[in-house]
């Protein structure tokens, strides 16, 4: 059974041309000595797992724990639950924290508005190469065609690219927030295959999209869902981002634009 | 009712005049003080050094002391933070873990027992005087003594607070600390009177004697005309019973 | 590694350190910087002590039970496509890792800033079999240039200036940069730019990890954990065996503790939940994903009652920078990996060796405020006396401060004795004493009145005085009011009827 599991994990791991191509096709030498020495850590390491467990309990003093103890106190405080704000102060504040930790914001009234907005800065900025994710409220941005000048790439839209290479060239990413909380002016982005964790990373400008209504109020009302939804509902990357990269590593002198893009907006949509 | 007076080490040998005080305030309100002479240190040097089988000798005597007590009051949060650690000390010997449970209940810190069971926050004193004070750390940290000083000082007419910078920092006491690490709490004691010189305060208050005599000791090295004392003497002073 | 490393004791170091003067500074700006971030955020926020009461229980519960949590989060970590290791020491740790890089032909590894790796010494080992390891963390990349150890657990470069920042600097660039933050960031960006897209392997470590869905999580600032985790094609993090939580409903709790108690922030900017490699389909993440857990002495804490709390620690810095000992001497006077509060316990608690390392252990006057700024509230200030009291035991003490502590037992075991040794004293101070104090630097007084002076013992102690003052009291006494009377007996009852303590901690 675990055999069976892992071997279906290890396909889904590898890179979708190679693995499961090359599983059919007799792993290539080099390939089939690796998964052999992967397969030859994985026994190890679930010997290993046994005793490890076992002198933890040992060190505790009780016998091997097998079924969930209950937990005392789980997640945040009671009164911590039912905190919540309205639409519009959520709004706000979300601008508010955004801005105090040097993120730029703007409100929109719809798509339309959203894309001449990027489409200007865009051009300011003689941006020459765009990267969006792949979903429709992006493409209805329409920034081929109003940004003539610059290439723009959707994610993982076609095979035979580096995508990673493509979003360390580009001047700008623009991806659309799957959540957002305002007491903490965060922006919540699940990875997927359209959606690459290299577009709110990689490129030196960033816009980040918030429809209205994805906006909450505290950090769990994104985290609990996580828990619900289960392990196996999961992305790869769940990135919660509070705005622009920032080092105070050099004498306590504030940079922004470490590694991660040093401008970054967020346009609040409705 | 038994109230005793759990003088300390430093209150009964170098600042005698801390106790007197405390002893003057309190009877004003008819609190008739007892003084246990059995008592010696509450082993805080030893217990703070890890010699706990030398800190239980010291401990011993201060349980026997104050065996029949109802109420234990000392002017030191530090000691009576120490007797806060007895029932740790004690911990495998029920006997004595019974009456360190005891006598830790029942145990007070000067101020504690003026506000929170005499109800007292005003003693009718005046302290014409520009006023600072450092609230030492265990009393603070480990008793919890935060609000009933300032209740008490807030209260004294003519008194001008001027709040201490980084008040809650130590003063780099810390007992043996300030012999074993010499240069290390030098520096801390250095840097805590720097901030009581920025105040431009006359006086410097505090309810623990080893905080103000390591930084009273700072201000006399480098000249300074600074006033310590502990508050006890500054209510008696303002009262008129000194 | 550092210039401290030579020096055999603490004093020693610390001596060094206090005479650093640009050091001394360094510090204290940067932890009094960070210190009030702490307290406006945490005041901001609210029910700060409900928070934190929260997350002790929580991290309590979890390590309680840590066979359940772990072994779910491994089973869990596995289904998610993960490679998970186990390593008890420190060097097993170190050869797993090794192995990977060499399966995986490796020529660079790219780093994110990992307390464990620090604590393995990993950089080394990897450099030695010819994988260039850089750490991608600004203040890490510094240090790791000058060949330095962490002297912050947050702030790692906290003792450079920029002057000597840009000295390093300037010598990989080949050409003079100017010791200007944005020019000096700058050059980092873009160098290590190249060498993500490069490396082969991207190693980090692990803030939390979540069991019932085997992920892990990464808090930073600057985006080269994301970088590490999103563009070389294999992953290894190294994870000490603590760093569990059950859920990402707790997440919520570390995540309102953590940065708020780290740096005053509401929020790392960013803070990743990794769940296994890149699906099949995703254009970007790891191919291959390793974790490996390190024990490296944890578990030594485990069923220690005195020292098992160590093992909440969520590794903010917040009792490093409440602590005005480490603001005086920095962190390399500490002479291991973890310095501060948290690292004067923790290192001799992971070495087991606590006879060496007690030095570490005086260098504290135990005023508390490590405790008062721990958010998961370990009683860092008790741990320092076990600490002290397991050297005294295991006849490790030293023998002069041994036969002190049984005179000290001996005087203040009876008030006979003190009484007589105060009267020596006062006969014996008459030799030193000018004007009612004492200034003499020979003797036992010599480290006291190098930076203060002595107040000399009066000529009648308290207990001399006492018979006389009472009398004196007693005879103008008023009789006390009903109210507090009946207060009193109030409380007195409320005692003897099991309330017990009135406050304290």
């Amino acid at each position: 059974m675990a055999d069976i599991k892992r071997q279906a994990v290890g396909e889904s791991i590898g890179e979708g041309k190679t693995a499961a191509g090359a599983a059919q096709a007799g792993l290539a030498g080099a390939d089939a000595e690796h998964a052999a020495w992967l397969a030859e850590m994985e026994r190890a390491s679930r010997a290993k797992q046994e005793s490890f467990m076992n002198g933890i309990s040992a060190r505790l003093r009780h016998p091997r724990m097998t079924t969930n103890p209950q937990q005392p106190a789980r997640g945040a405080p009671d009164f911590w639950r039912t905190f919540d704000w309205t639409p519009e102060e959520r709004i706000e504040r979300f601008e508010a924290n955004w801005r105090s930790v040097g993120g730029h914001t703007a409100r929109v009234r719809d798509l339309d508005e959203a894309g001449r907005f990027i489409a200007e800065r865009a051009q300011e900025l003689s941006a020459r190469i765009i990267v969006r994710q792949d979903q429709d409220e992006l493409a209805a941005l329409g920034l081929e065609t109003s940004v003539p000048e610059a290439e723009v790439s959707v994610w993982n839209s076609e095979a035979d690219v580096s995508w990673k290479a493509r979003a360390a060239e580009a001047d700008i990413g623009v991806v659309l927030a799957d959540q957002a909380l305002a007491y903490t002016g965060t922006v919540v982005v699940r990875s997927a295959p359209g959606k690459g964790r290299s577009v709110s990373l990689l490129p030196t400008v960033l816009f980040i999209l918030v429809p209205a209504e994805r906006l909450g109020t505290r950090l769990g009302e994104a985290l609990i869902p996580m828990d619900e939804g289960g392990r196996e509902a999961l992305p790869a990357g769940v990135h919660f981002i509070t705005g622009p990269s920032r080092s105070s590593d050099i004498e306590n002198d504030l940079t922004i634009g470490v590694h991660g893009p040093g401008v970054v907006y967020a346009l609040i949509i409705g | 009712m038994k109230v005793s007076l759990f003088i300390t080490c430093l209150g009964d040998a170098i600042y005698p005049r801390v106790g007197e005080a405390m002893v003057r305030v309190l009877s004003q309100y008819g609190v008739s003080l007892e003084f246990p002479r059995l008592q010696t240190c509450c082993g805080q040097p030893a217990f703070n050094s890890g010699y706990w089988q030398e800190a239980r000798a010291s401990a011993k005597t201060i349980l026997d002391a104050f065996e029949d007590s109802d109420f234990v009051i000392s002017p030191s949060g530090s000691c009576t933070g120490m007797i806060h650690h007895y029932p740790k000390l004690f911990e495998s010997d029920p006997f004595q873990l019974a009456r360190a449970e005891r006598l830790r209940d029942k145990s007070y810190e000067f101020t504690q027992f003026l506000v929170n069971v005499l109800g007292v926050t005003d003693v009718g004193a005046r302290f014409p005087h520009k006023v600072t004070y450092h609230p030492s750390c265990h009393g603070t940290r480990l008793l919890g003594v935060k609000h009933e000083p300032m209740t008490l000082m807030s209260n004294v007419r003519d008194l001008e607070f001027v709040p201490l910078p980084f008040a809650e920092d130590c003063c780099g006491f810390g007992g043996t600390f300030a012999v074993k690490m010499a240069d290390i709490s030098g520096a801390m004691v250095t840097e805590k009177v720097d901030h009581v010189k920025e105040t431009e305060a006359e006086v410097l208050v505090g309810l623990d004697m080893a905080c103000l005599m390591n930084i009273a000791g700072n201000l006399r090295y480098r000249g300074e005309q600074v006033r310590v004392m502990h508050l006890a003497e500054v209510l008696a002073e303002g009262a008129g019973l000194a | 590694m550092s210039a401290n490393k030579g020096k055999s004791s603490v004093k020693e170091r610390a001596e060094l350190a206090l005479n650093d003067e640009f050091l001394v500074k360094a510090v204290k700006f940067t932890t009094e910087r960070l210190r009030n971030g702490k307290k406006n955020a945490s005041a901001e926020h609210g029910n700060w002590d409900e928070w934190r009461e929260r997350g002790r229980q929580i991290r309590l519960h979890t390590i309680a039970h840590l066979d359940y949590y772990l072994n779910l989060f491994v089973d869990n970590a596995r289904a998610n496509g993960v490679h998970v290791h186990f390593a008890d020491k420190g060097e097993d740790a170190v050869a797993i890792a090794m192995e990977i890089a060499q399966r995986k032909a490796a020529k660079t590894v790219v780093k994110s800033k990992s307390m464990v790796s620090e604590e393995l010494h990993l950089n080394h080992a990897l450099e030695q079999i010819g994988v260039e390891a850089i750490e991608t963390d600004l203040g890490e990349y510094i240090i790791q240039l000058a060949g330095e150890m962490p002297s912050h657990i947050v702030i790692p470069a906290i003792h450079k200036n920029r002057y000597q920042i840009a000295d390093l600097l300037s010598e990989v660039a080949g050409e003079r940069l100017e010791a200007d933050t944005t020019v000096l960031a700058g050059f980092v960006r873009k160098k290590l730019r190249e060498k993500f897209l490069e490396a082969d392997i991207g190693m980090t470590g692990c803030n939390f990890a979540i069991a019932e869905t085997g992920s892990m999580v990464l808090f930073e600032n600057e985006g080269n954990a994301r970088m590490v985790t999103t563009v070389p094609k294999t992953q290894i993090t190294l994870m000490g065996m603590e760093r569990i939580i059950p859920s990402f409903e707790d997440l919520e709790v570390m995540a309102t503790l953590l940065p708020r108690s780290a740096t005053g922030q509401k929020l790392t900017m960013y803070m990743s939940a990794i769940t296994g490699p890149k699906r099949t389909a995703d254009a970007d993440g790891p191919e291959e994903m390793h974790i490996i857990i390190v024990d490296n002495g944890r578990s030594l804490q485990l069923g220690d009652p005195e020292f098992q709390e160590l093992l909440n620690c969520i590794r903010c810095g917040a009792c490093l920078n409440a602590c005005p000992v480490y603001r005086h001497i920095g962190g390399h006077a500490y002479g291991s990996t973890y310095s501060g509060p948290i690292g004067a316990v923790l290192t001799p608690a992971l070495n087991k060796n606590v006879a060496e390392w007690d030095d570490i252990a005086n260098a504290s006057s135990l005023c508390g405020a490590c405790y008062e700024a721990c958010p998961v509230k370990i009683p860092l200030h008790d741990m320092l006396i076990y600490l002290r009291r397991r050297k005294v035991e295991t006849g490790n003490g030293k023998a002069v401060e041994t036969a002190g502590m049984k005179g000290f037992a001996a005087l203040t075991g009876s008030s006979a004795a003190m009484k007589a040794a105060l009267a020596i004293g006062k006969i014996g101070q008459r030799l030193v004493v000018r004007g009612g104090e004492i200034r003499t630097k020979l003797g036992p007084l010599k480290g006291w009145n190098s930076y203060r002076v002595t107040p000399s013992l009066p000529r009648r102690s308290f207990r001399d005085r006492w018979e006389k003052l009472d009398r004196e009291i007693d005879a103008k006494r008023p009789p006390m009011a009903p109210d507090m009377k009946r207060r009193m007996e109030r409380i007195v009852q409320e005692r003897e009827q099991g309330g017990g303590g009135h406050g304290g901690h």
